[in-house]
């Protein structure tokens, strides 16, 4: 099972409204996927880095909090730093390259995981439900241009929040993906890239979606012909999005062995594993469809409309 | 005034609870007000009834119906009608996958477009679509017809025994012994029939599909039907 839903708000608006939309949607779905639950959101661009660090576990936060800041010290400037639920929240110049952000902090403080990184996203996820996801993070206030979201029913790999979704594509900032389905040859592709250098974080396949797009990104593709590509390259059953700071996407494989709907109007799109989510999150004034096996659209953010218009 | 039923607040099964009380009650006529693409709506109706969604619905509405009739005034999720034995489906927007599959009797009519496997091993009936269909539209049909006024996705009528398919549009490309057959008259006329009950629109021409029957028997030394089968 597993729910994935995505939203974007075509109005031109940096800081819509989108958390109580994805957030409702989300509860929708919940039925699909009672394990876990998550938001990725692209919110009003900053000029640094955002990152949210999941704390080391049996560590006191506040003392993990200190341990990351010292760190971090050697290398930028942390402009503003909170602890929320399971995470450390960061804001930092932009003096240094994400990957050697990413790479800097993990060799520092034993047990941390970068779980978002970025200008614009912000990924928060748990064990439970996204009633319990709401109570803790407050998704229902969380504001951007787009978003998307997840449900989780695990199959293959631990309950946890790292084993969570959406998944932050390490090393891209501000691309995550959350997907519905089994990659069939993740072992074999998760071989490949690791012989290439690409770390992986967690067991579960779907960290494969994100590990590939940066790989065939680094390659000259564009985020589409990426997404294009991974029909090709990936087995199995999927239905996957992913977010990245200018646009959101579905891929769909050639079987259609996993559901997803689409709706589109003037104001937004939505997609999401079942129409129930559109429904009780969007209302009735429009039609879903069911995209077609083997396909993939990608939709940009709308710039917000400039003043002397 | 038919029997109205406010799907706010209630579960799937408080839905089909008051639907089949309402019926053993003697209503015939339904309305169902905000379905919001719930599930297993209207599952196994067994009288002849007609109900009405106001909106979308989920998946395998009117599933192993047999008799009544359902108007959708929405999209309708995967499995529509599924194993239905015989009644009238109609959904106003678009189907999700598997609609009408392994249907043995009755109508199933979408207005837009069917997803794939629409009409999956269908024993009977018949199943109109609108719009386009999905890939693997009449996998392995065994009976009925399929009429699609729009394009077919691959795989069309794919290892279907018998039965027959009609396209409008374009095929992206037929299934495994699936051959292009010429409409007869009675085609014609029984299609006209169907379109003007519907109140829908017949595309100018129809190609028409049906079993080449090689897959019926094949003989198992002979490597290229393997191949052609597998």
């Amino acid at each position: 099972m597993c729910g994935i839903i995505g939203f974007l708000d075509k109005r031109g608006r940096p800081d819509a409204p989108v958390g109580q939309t994805l957030l409702a949607m989300l509860q929708a779905l919940s039925c699909r996927g009672p394990d876990s639950a998550g938001v990725a959101v692209i919110g009003t661009a900053l000029p640094g880095w955002a990152l949210n660090v999941k704390l080391p576990e049996r560590v006191p936060c506040e003392k993990a909090a200190a341990a990351i800041l010292e760190a971090l010290k050697e290398i930028a400037l942390v402009t503003r730093h909170e602890i929320l639920g399971a995470y450390l929240r960061l804001e930092m110049e932009r003096t240094v390259e994400a990957t050697e952000l990413e790479k800097h902090l993990l060799a520092g403080v034993p047990g941390v995981e970068v779980v978002s990184l970025g200008h614009q996203l912000s990924v928060f996820k748990q064990v439970g439900s996204p009633a319990q996801l709401e109570q803790v993070y407050h998704v229902a206030a969380m504001t951007g241009s787009h978003g998307i979201g997840h449900t989780r029913l695990s199959t293959e790999s631990r309950v946890d929040l790292s084993h969570s979704q959406p998944f932050w594509a390490h090393g891209v900032p501000d691309l995550a993906t959350v997907h519905n389905g089994h990659i069939t040859n993740y072992h074999k592709l998760r071989r490949h890239y690791e012989q290439r250098g690409y770390r992986f974080y967690t067991e579960n396949d779907s960290e494969i979606i994100g590990v590939y797009l940066r790989d065939r990104m680094k390659t000259g593709l564009s985020l589409a012909d990426a997404l294009r590509s991974s029909l090709d390259d990936f087995d199995g059953s999927f239905s996957y999005l992913a977010a990245a700071g200018d646009c959101l996407a579905y891929v769909k494989d050639r079987f259609g062995f996993k559901p997803l709907v689409v709706a589109e109007t003037d104001d937004f799109v939505a997609i999401a594993t079942e129409e129930i989510a559109l429904r009780q999150a969007l209302g009735r004034d429009f039609l879903a469809r069911e995209p077609a096996p083997g396909s993939i659209a990608v939709w940009s953010v709308v710039p917000a409309p400039s003043r002397a218009a | 005034m038919p029997f109205s039923i406010d799907c706010h607040g209630k579960t799937t099964r408080e839905i089909n609870r008051l639907l089949r009380q309402a019926i053993a009650d003697g209503h015939t006529e339904f309305q169902v007000l905000e379905p919001d693409a719930r599930h297993n709506l209207a599952v196994a109706l067994l009288r002849p009834v007609r109900v009405i969604f106001e909106g979308s619905v989920g998946y395998y509405c009117g599933g192993m119906m047999d008799g009544g009739i359902l108007e959708i005034r929405g999209s309708a999720g995967w499995g529509t009608a599924e194993s239905m034995m015989n009644g009238t489906v109609v959904i106003d927007g678009n189907a999700g996958s598997g609609v009408a599959a392994s249907i043995r009797g009755g109508t199933v009519v979408v207005r837009g477009d069917a997803a794939a496997r629409a009409g999956v091993s269908m024993k009977g009936g018949t199943l109109l679509i609108g719009g386009n269909s999905g890939y693997m539209t009449g996998f392995m049909m065994q009976k009925g017809r399929i009429i699609i006024c729009g394009d077919s996705g691959e795989a069309l009528a794919d290892s279907m025994y018998e039965g027959v398919v009609f396209v409008g549009g374009k095929i992206a490309a037929l299934g495994n012994d699936a051959v292009i057959d010429e409409p007869t008259k009675e085609d014609r006329a029984s299609l006209q029939e169907l379109f003007a009950t519907y109140r829908m629109q017949a595309p100018a021409a129809f190609k028409k599909i049906v079993s080449g029957r090689k897959l019926w028997n094949f003989d198992k030394k002979e490597l290229e039907i393997w191949k052609a089968a597998l």
